[in-house]
C-alpha cells in the first residue's frame, strides 16, 4: 500500500490551485466593482462587466470553492476512513484535469460563450468535463469510504456524501441542452419551467457547494484544532437529515412574484423558513462546543475563525429565509441588498472557514507549525472588516434603492426615475471597492502565511532526508 | 513517512456525556417552524384560502 505522503501532495496541489484561482477571481471582483462606478474600465470585448462578472462568480465558486472542497474533502475522508485514498493516481490526475478545466472555463467565459443560466454558464463541452471531474471525485470518495478502516461514520462524511450526490443531480439536470455547434446550445427547458429548474439548481448550488462541504470542514476542523469535541452527535445528525431534506424544495424563493404558480412559490417559502432550524442546529452545536471552554478563543488562534465563520453562517441562514418572505422580497429583490447577502456568505462563512481549514492542514502535511500566528490574526481582522463593510454598504444602498423604486405619488405614478435611484448608489459602490481592497489585503496576508509555512516545511523535510 | 501523524479517533471528535442532548430552544424552533409552515401554506395556497398574487396586486393598486 502507498503511504499518505503522495495523497497529501495531491491535497496540497488542490489547495495551492484553489488559492491561485481565488486570486484571479478576487482581482476580477475588484475590477467589476470599479466598473460599476467607473464605466471606462469596461474594455470591449473581453473585459466588459457582462463577461467579467461570470469569470468572477465561476472563478471563485469553481476555482476557489470547488478546488478547496476537492482537496480538503480528500484530506478529511482519509482521516475519517483511516486509510489513504483508494485511487491515488486518479486523484492526482483529477488535480491536473481540474486546473485545465478551470483555465478553459475562464477563457471560454472571456470569449463570451455562455448558456445564460446563472452559475451554469459553461457551454456543453465544458459541462461534460465538469461531469467527468465530478465522477472522478465520487469514485475516490465512495471507494475510500467503502474500504474504510473505521467502522463509524463521522458527520463530516455524511456532509461530503450529500455534496457528491446532490451536485451531480443538480448539475446534470440544469445543463440538459441540445448542442448547436461546439460553442452553442439550447436548454431543453423553456419559459417558466426553465426558470424553475434554474433556481432549483441555483439555490442548491449554494446549498451543496457553499454549505454542506463547508459544514463538513467545520465539523472536522473545529474539534481537531481546538481539541474540544462536538457537543451533540444527535443534534449533528438531526440537523443533517432535515437540512438535506428541506434544501431541495426551496429554489422557487428566487422567483417570488413571478409567473411561477403561486402554490410553488408558497411551498418554497415554507421550506425556506423551515431551513432556519437545521442550519441553526449546526450553529448551536458549534457554540455549545466552544462554550465548554471559551478560553480557546484566546489560546487557539483558529477558534475565532471557526466561531466567526459559523456566526456569519447563522446570520446568513436567518437573512436568507427572511428574504424569501413576500413583503421582504418585494423590497430587496433586484437591488444591491442581494450582493450584500451573497458576500456575507462567501467571504464571511465560506472563505473564513476554508482558510482556517487550510491553516490546519498545511502545517500537518509538513509536520510543522504555522509560520506566523500574528500574520494569521492580521488576516482575520482585515477580511472581517472588509466583509462587514461590503455587506453593510450594500444593505443600506439596497434598501434605499428598493424604497425609491416603490415610492409613488398620489396618482400612482413613480416618484423617482430609475436614474435618480441609480445615482444614489455611487458612493456605496465606491465604498464597496474600498471594502474589497481591505478584504484582498487580508487574503494576501493569508497567502503569504501559507507560502512561508510551505517553505518552512520543505526546508524541514530536506534537512531530515 | 509511512504512518499517519494526524490519525483521528472519532471518540475525540464527539463529546460523550452530551452526545444525545438537544437544546430545548432548538426543538421549539424546529417544531415551531413546522407549525408555522402549515399555517402559511394554508393562508397562501390558492386552492385552500383563495389567495393569489394577482388579487393581492389588484388590491394594492386600488387602495
Ligand atoms: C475583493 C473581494 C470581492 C469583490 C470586490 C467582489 C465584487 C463583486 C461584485 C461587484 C459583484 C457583482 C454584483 C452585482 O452584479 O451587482 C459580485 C458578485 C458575486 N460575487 Fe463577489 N466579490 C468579492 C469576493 C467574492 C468571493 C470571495 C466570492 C466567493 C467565494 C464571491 C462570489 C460572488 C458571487 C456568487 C456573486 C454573484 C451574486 C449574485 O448573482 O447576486 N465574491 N462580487
Ligand atoms: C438557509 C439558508 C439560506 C437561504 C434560505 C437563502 C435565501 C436566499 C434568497 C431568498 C435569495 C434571493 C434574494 C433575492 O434575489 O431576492 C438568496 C440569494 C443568494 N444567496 Fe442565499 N440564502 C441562504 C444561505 C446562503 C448561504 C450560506 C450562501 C453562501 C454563500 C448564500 C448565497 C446566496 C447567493 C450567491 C445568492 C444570489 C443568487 C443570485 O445569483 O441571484 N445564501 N438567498
Amino acid at each position: 500500500m502507498h503511504d499518505y505522503q503522495y495523497d497529501h501532495q495531491t491535497v496540497k496541489g488542490f489547495i495551492v490551485s484553489s488559492i491561485f484561482w481565488g486570486v484571479v477571481g478576487i482581482v476580477v471582483g475588484l475590477w467589476i466593482s470599479i466598473q460599476m462606478w467607473k464605466p471606462e474600465l469596461n474594455i470591449p470585448p473581453y473585459f466588459t462587466f457582462g463577461r467579467m462578472r461570470v469569470v468572477h462568480t465561476n472563478g471563485l465558486a469553481i476555482g476557489l470553492g470547488i478546488g478547496a472542497i476537492f482537496g480538503i474533502s480528500y484530506y478529511i475522508v482519509m482521516r475519517l476512513a483511516r486509510r489513504p485514498l483508494l485511487f491515488p493516481k486518479l486523484a492526482r490526475f483529477h488535480l491536473y484535469l481540474f486546473n485545465a478545466a478551470v483555465a478553459l472555463a475562464a477563457l471560454s467565459l472571456f470569449a463570451g460563450m455562455n448558456q445564460t443560466l446563472e452559475y451554469a454558464e459553461l457551454e456543453w463541452p465544458l459541462d461534460i468535463g465538469v461531469v467527468i471531474l465530478w465522477v472522478m471525485f465520487a469514485v475516490n470518495v465512495f471507494g475510500t469510504i467503502i474500504k474504510r478502516k473505521e467502522e463509524q461514520m463521522y458527520i463530516s462524511l455524511w456532509y461530503i456524501i450529500a455534496t457528491v450526490i446532490a451536485v451531480a443531480i443538480l448539475y446534470i439536470v440544469n445543463n440538459l441542452a441540445v448542442p448547436a455547434g461546439m460553442t452553442k446550445s439550447y436548454p431543453v427547458f423553456a419559459g417558466v419551467n426553465s426558470a424553475n429548474v434554474q433556481w432549483w439548481y441555483g439555490h442548491n448550488a449554494v446549498g451543496f457547494i457553499f454549505t454542506t462541504p463547508i459544514l463538513a470542514m467545520f465539523y472536522y476542523f473545529l474539534p481537531k484544532s481546538t481539541g474540544l469535541p462536538i457537543y451533540s452527535h444527535r443534534l449533528s445528525i438531526v440537523a443533517f437529515w432535515s437540512l438535506v431534506f428541506a434544501y431541495l424544495w426551496t429554489g422557487a424563493h428566487h422567483l417570488v412574484y413571478t409567473p411561477l404558480p403561486d402554490w410553488i412559490q408558497t411551498l418554497a417559502i415554507v421550506f425556506t423558513l423551515f431551513l432556519i432550524a437545521p442550519s441553526w442546529g449546526s450553529v448551536v452545536n458549534g457554540y455549545y462546543t466552544v462554550g465548554s471552554d471559551w478560553s480557546k478563543m484566546q489560546t487557539n488562534y483558529l477558534t475565532k475563525f471557526f466561531i466567526m465563520g459559523i456566526t456569519f453562517y447563522g446570520l446568513q441562514t436567518v437573512q436568507g429565509p427572511t428574504q424569501a418572505i413576500r413583503v421582504v422580497s418585494q423590497l430587496i429583490h433586484y437591488t444591491d441588498w442581494v450582493p450584500g447577502h451573497v458576500h456575507m456568505g462567501t467571504m464571511g462563512w465560506v472563505t473564513m472557514t476554508t482558510a482556517a481549514s487550510i491553516y490546519h492542514i498545511i502545517p500537518k502535511i509538513y509536520n510543522t507549525e504555522i509560520y506566523s500566528i500574528k500574520v494569521a490574526n492580521t488576516h482575520f481582522w482585515l477580511v472581517l472588516i472588509g466583509q462587514l463593510m461590503f455587506s453593510i454598504t450594500m444593505w443600506i444602498t439596497g434598501i434605499q434603492q428598493g424604497a425609491l423604486w416603490k415610492a409613488t405619488n398620489a396618482d400612482g405614478s413613480l416618484k423617482y426615475t430609475f436614474m435618480e435611484g441609480l445615482a444614489k448608489n455611487y458612493p456605496f459602490w465606491q465604498l464597496r471597492t474600498v471594502a474589497g481592497v481591505i478584504f484582498t489585503v487580508g487574503m494576501l496576508f493569508f497567502i503569504y502565511n501559507i507560502y512561508m509555512t510551505i517553505r518552512k516545511g520543505r526546508a524541514l523535510a530536506a534537512s531530515q532526508a | 513517512m509511512a504512518e499517519d501523524f494526524d490519525n483521528v479517533n472519532i471518540e475525540d471528535l464527539e463529546a460523550k456525556d452530551t452526545a444525545r442532548k438537544i437544546p430545548l430552544g432548538w426543538l421549539i424552533l424546529f417544531w415551531g417552524l413546522i407549525l408555522w409552515g402549515i399555517y402559511y401554506l394554508a393562508m397562501y395556497s390558492p386552492v385552500i384560502s383563495g389567495w393569489t398574487q394577482e388579487k393581492a396586486y389588484e388590491e394594492s393598486v386600488t387602495k
